[in-house]
């Protein structure tokens, strides 16, 4: 069996979902792809608040923030296959051909565009190279909040938290509410990664000690997880001998990165930014490939969902306009400070609204001093009070300043502190 | 030797062995002691009983009798261990009309080191002319084409690229060919630089990096690779097809002899009488024998750690290939990088001298030494490309080679002891050998014909994702559940889980469920599917989540309530005896 559609969109969590409204609006035929039995992605199991102060004004829990944009996706009638894999992409005469596997068999999609929004995992203990034994009681921050929060189950009843990620942050606190003793949130950095507002709510008020500049790094226990091994680092994150400390728990609970999905996108070969790990796009999140689009978590990892909602419409918007007109790019240049800045790529001849860049910092500063410079003159200037990689940044570019360039932009960063 | 450890070595003489006793600081010094002995010419076996003060004694698991499932039962054969090894001897023999009976002390099958192996089967250039390794290895490895068809288990003939850095080995060649001729191994090719790189060149070849193109290698056709633990299962599930009963979480306590003969062996799950006792238990397999009365050899673990790579870097060999270290120590030839039926690789394995045989605890120096060795052989590998890692360990003996035969003492005991690499190539072999000898002498006891319905083949769990697309969509028309994937990374359904948890062997566990269809297994490392995972057990084998484990005993995923704990006894979290009768 095999359909068509204009715009195919790949995920139905808050990226997904945005996305596919934007696309509809701009009179695209939309179809969404999502491998879970309901939409809503992660954010389903995310139920403490703080979700759409930007997009709605208040603040939601991550069940509420979805459910906003499942309305909207029913309300244009948009269907939504859920329990639908994708296991094959390929594109042929500028057309996607998209192998989906449900319980209903194997079908084929025909689409114009295709919106990867498949959002991100997390890193494994592995990836990090813990050490030690294999025993039960080893688990992402995510995995315990899907068996707290969607399943009432409690995965660990004493444990240590390896890296301040929101996640885990927001974990702490989760497992602290549900009679778990969290014994300390370990990060192996000198600054925590998740936002200030979680280290405040989830670890201050709870009383959870958060030890910077340590690690975890092995794990004691032949069947269940009896111990780990901490030990503080030194700058190159290298552990100071006689620092170790063995801590007694029942699990090790680890929010120490997340990796954009992009497996399907490498398949097709796009081209990925090895800094954001997820695809290099231009203006219109349009990646490597035409008529492929990118965004959410799967272009690159945002530590709020408003953030994530915007991407998406970007693509969505730019996935339903057809576009007979080749791409010409150029590639975004910028001082070595960044951590990353998305979009990596401009198309000059399609400066057809604002551009909106996403960028984080490689390290914190007290005071930073953006400067945009287009065809080597300096357009916009921005100054930041303090920078910190673990806060994504957002500003925007007014389309009558582009509108005149020739293609080159330069983005220089200057911090101070 | 009492030259290097003054008195703290006594050496004597058992039998035709060689009895090491004393007490050392290290264990190195144990080993070290062990292997000198080793040097000894026409010894059958090292015994090493030097004690180590810095080696604290780990308490054993199991010990008493927990159920009495065996209830003396009377069998013709016992075969102790469900390795590689253990499951090929009872395949082999359930071609009689035999009562078999294999226990296992672990919740599920190929829980050591026929699951934490590379899954090479290797051709059998490397083991000395004349040794049991070189007497089985490439003969086993010819019979691995024919049992992964009947057994329907992946096997791939991949072949294996031995590389030389230095110019000066190329005459080494001679010498390999000539030995690979002894051994058996058919059809070894010198490939010089020109050779090399048009080999390289040629479709399908492996990103070598580009300053190793020039160099020489010898070329091995017959080099295979398989998944280790779903073969032995395979071959397990097709003895028990064939009538062969398996009890799991069943260890060996002790024997009861008469004269020079066992006839009771009291287990974990109650006594068993067998006119014939194979043993097979792998690491254990020097503790067996001492059981019995009949030790001859000491097996000192050699512990391998083994890194994982993503799929995603799958296409970059997929030959096996290996620099070895020619020079240097003969224990190990130093591993390589070895693709799996599944698409990722693996590098390794290292060799490290341990006194643990079951800790497979890893740590940060061996991985980064594997990584320094092997990852220079590819072009566009990386330490990010690692999704995990795992260790094993080696069941060698002092005098490194297999031991396959009678034991001397006692007469109805069989050891089959000190398989190492190449165990799994040589396993089909070995069981082969050893079923002849053990029906020749069982005929001796009675009538033993051969079974008129003997079952060749067994039918595995569908791969659904290495199915085209066609082929895949009747599959799920008759069954729903293949088209619902739970394990997003390697692509299995719903189905095939299922299919897992009512195959012969009862899975319970969630490594169970991993180990024979792969859920959990990619790049997540069951981050999105363990707790799936974890709810289909419960459905389809009506548990509480709470009582669902991760690899048996109490590795509990879940944790219970902190009141309830208090109240229940933890014992009453049955584990289950798992026996397929």
């Amino acid at each position: 069996m095999s359909y068509e559609c204009d715009v195919l969109v790949i995920g139905a969590g808050p990226a997904g979902l945005a996305a596919a409204v934007a696309a509809y609006d701009t009179g695209a035929r939309v179809e969404i792809i999502e491998r879970e039995d309901r939409p809503g992605g992660i954010l389903k199991q995310c139920i403490h608040d703080g979700f759409g102060v930007i997009r709605f004004g208040e603040k939601l829990s991550g069940p509420e923030y979805a459910a906003r944009y499942i309305d909207m996706v029913e309300k244009r009638h948009i269907r939504i296959r859920t329990k639908t894999f994708v296991t094959h992409m390929e594109k042929k005469d500028g057309f996607f051909f998209t192998q989906l596997v449900s319980r209903t068999g194997i079908e084929m999609i025909k689409s114009r565009s295709v919106i990867l929004a498949a959002g991100c995992r997390e890193r494994t203990g592995r990836q990090i190279f813990i050490q030690g034994s294999r025993p039960a009681g080893i688990l992402t921050a995510g995995t315990a909040q899907y068996f707290v929060n969607m399943k009432g189950y409690l995965p660990v009843k004493r444990c240590v938290i390896l890296g301040s990620g929101d996640i885990g942050l927001i974990m702490a606190r989760r497992l602290t509410l549900e009679g778990a003793s969290v014994e300390g949130v370990y990060e192996i950095k000198p600054e925590p990664s998740g936002l200030p507002r979680n280290i405040a709510q989830c670890l201050e008020d709870f009383e959870i000690p958060l030890h910077l500049s340590h690690t975890v790094m092995r794990v004691n226990g032949e069947n269940r997880v009896e111990s780990v091994e901490v030990a503080q680092v030194d700058a190159a994150f290298q552990p100071i001998n006689g620092t170790e400390r063995v801590i007694p728990c029942d699990g090790l609970v680890l929010s120490v990165g997340l990796i954009p999905e992009n497996e399907l996108a490498e398949s097709i070969g796009i081209e990925i930014d090895r800094s954001t790990n997820g695809p290099v796009v231009d203006q219109s999140l349009m990646t490597s490939v035409d008529g492929f689009f990118s965004c959410g978590n799967a272009l690159h990892v945002n530590d709020l969902v408003d953030y994530v909602s915007e991407s998406a419409e970007i693509a969505g918007r730019n996935a339903a306009l057809k576009s007979g007109v080749k791409r010409e790019l150029s590639r975004i240049k910028k001082s070595e400070n960044f951590a990353y800045l998305v979009p990596q790529l401009v198309d000059m001849k399609r400066i057809e609204e604002k551009m909106i860049f996403y960028f984080r910092p490689g390290k914190s500063a007290g005071k930073g001093t953006l400067r945009i410079f287009g065809d080597g003159r300096e357009i916009m200037k921005q100054v930041f009070k303090r920078l910190n990689p673990a806060e994504m940044e957002r500003i925007e570019i007014e389309k009558d300043t582009l509108e005149h360039l020739n293609g080159e932009i330069r983005f220089d960063l200057t911090t101070e502190g | 030797m009492s030259g290097q450890y003054g008195q703290k070595v006594i050496c004597s003489q058992k039998g035709s062995s060689i009895l090491l006793e004393g007490n050392v600081a290290e264990w190195t010094d144990v080993v070290a002691a062990g292997k000198m002995a080793a040097e000894i010419k026409g010894i059958k076996g090292v015994i090493n009983k030097i004690e180590c003060a810095s080696v604290k004694k780990k308490r054993k698991a199991g010990g008493e009798l927990t159920e009495n499932v065996l209830k003396d039962r009377r069998v013709d054969v016992l075969i102790i261990g469900g390795g590689i090894i253990g499951c090929s001897i009872a395949r082999e023999l359930s071609k009689w009309d035999l009562d078999i009976c294999l226990v296992e002390k672990e919740p599920d099958l190929a829980m050591h080191a026929s699951s934490r192996n590379d899954g090479m089967i290797h051709p059998g250039l490397v083991p000395s002319p004349g040794s049991m390794k070189a007497k089985y290895n490439a003969k086993g490895n010819g019979m691995y084409e024919t049992l992964s068809r009947e057994l329907d288990f992946e096997y791939k003939r991949v072949g294996s690229l031995l590389l030389f850095d230095n110019r000066w080995l190329a005459p080494a060649y001679p010498i390999l060919a000539s030995r690979a001729e002894k051994n058996g191994v058919p059809s070894t090719e010198f490939l010089t630089g020109k050779k090399l790189k048009r080999f390289v060149n040629s479709k399908d070849a492996p990103s070598l990096n580009k300053s190793l193109e020039s160099k020489w290698a010898v070329y091995i056709p017959s080099t295979g690779i398989v998944s280790p633990y779903k073969t032995t299962i395979a071959v397990c599930e097709n003895a028990i097809l064939n009538g062969t009963r398996l009890f799991l979480n069943t260890e060996v306590l002790s024997f009861e002899r008469e004269n020079d003969t066992i006839i009771s062996c009291k287990t974990t799950k109650g006594d068993i009488h067998a006119k014939i006792i194979i043993n097979c238990a792998g690491t254990a397999s020097d503790e067996v024998a001492e059981l019995a009365g009949d030790r001859f050899f000491t097996i000192h673990p050699r512990k391998g750690t083994i890194l994982m790579i993503d799929r995603k870097r799958g296409h970059l060999t997929n030959t096996v290939l290996s620099m070895p270290n020619i020079i240097g120590k003969k224990d190990t030839k130093g591993g390589g990088i070895v693709p799996t039926v599944e698409g990722n690789l693996l590098v390794g394995p290292d060799a490290e001298e341990q006194p643990y045989k079951e800790d497979y605890s890893t740590s940060m120096c061996h991985i980064d030494a594997i990584v320094n060795q092997h990852f220079r052989l590819l072009e566009g590998i990386g330490k990010k490309d690692i999704i995990t890692y795992f260790a094993g360990t080696r069941a060698s003996t002092y005098l490194e080679d297999f031991i396959v035969e009678w034991s001397d003492t006692i007469s109805n005991l069989f050891h089959v002891a000190g398989i190492q690499s190449p165990g799994l190539a040589s396993a089909p072999a070995i069981a082969e050998d050893v079923s002849e000898k053990v029906v020749s002498k069982l005929k001796r006891m009675k009538d033993v014909r051969e079974k008129v319905n003997w079952q060749a083949t067994r039918k595995g769990i569908p791969r659904l994702a290495q199915m085209d697309p066609e082929q895949r969509s009747v599959y799920i028309i008759k069954r729903p559940d293949y088209g619902e994937i739970v394990c997003r990374c390697e692509e299995i359904s719903k189905g095939e889980i299922r299919d897992a948890l009512h195959s012969p062997i009862p899975v319970k566990t969630v490594d169970g469920v991993k180990r024979r269809v792969r859920a959990g297994m990619g790049r997540c490392q069951g981050g999105f599917c363990k707790p799936l995972v974890v709810e289909i057990i419960a459905e389809e084998l009506q548990m509480d989540p709470l009582d669902i484990t991760k690899k048996g005993r109490d590795s509990y995923i879940l944790m219970r309530d902190v009141a309830v704990v208090e109240n229940e006894k933890a014992d009453s979290r049955e584990e289950g005896d798992g026996n397929v009768v």
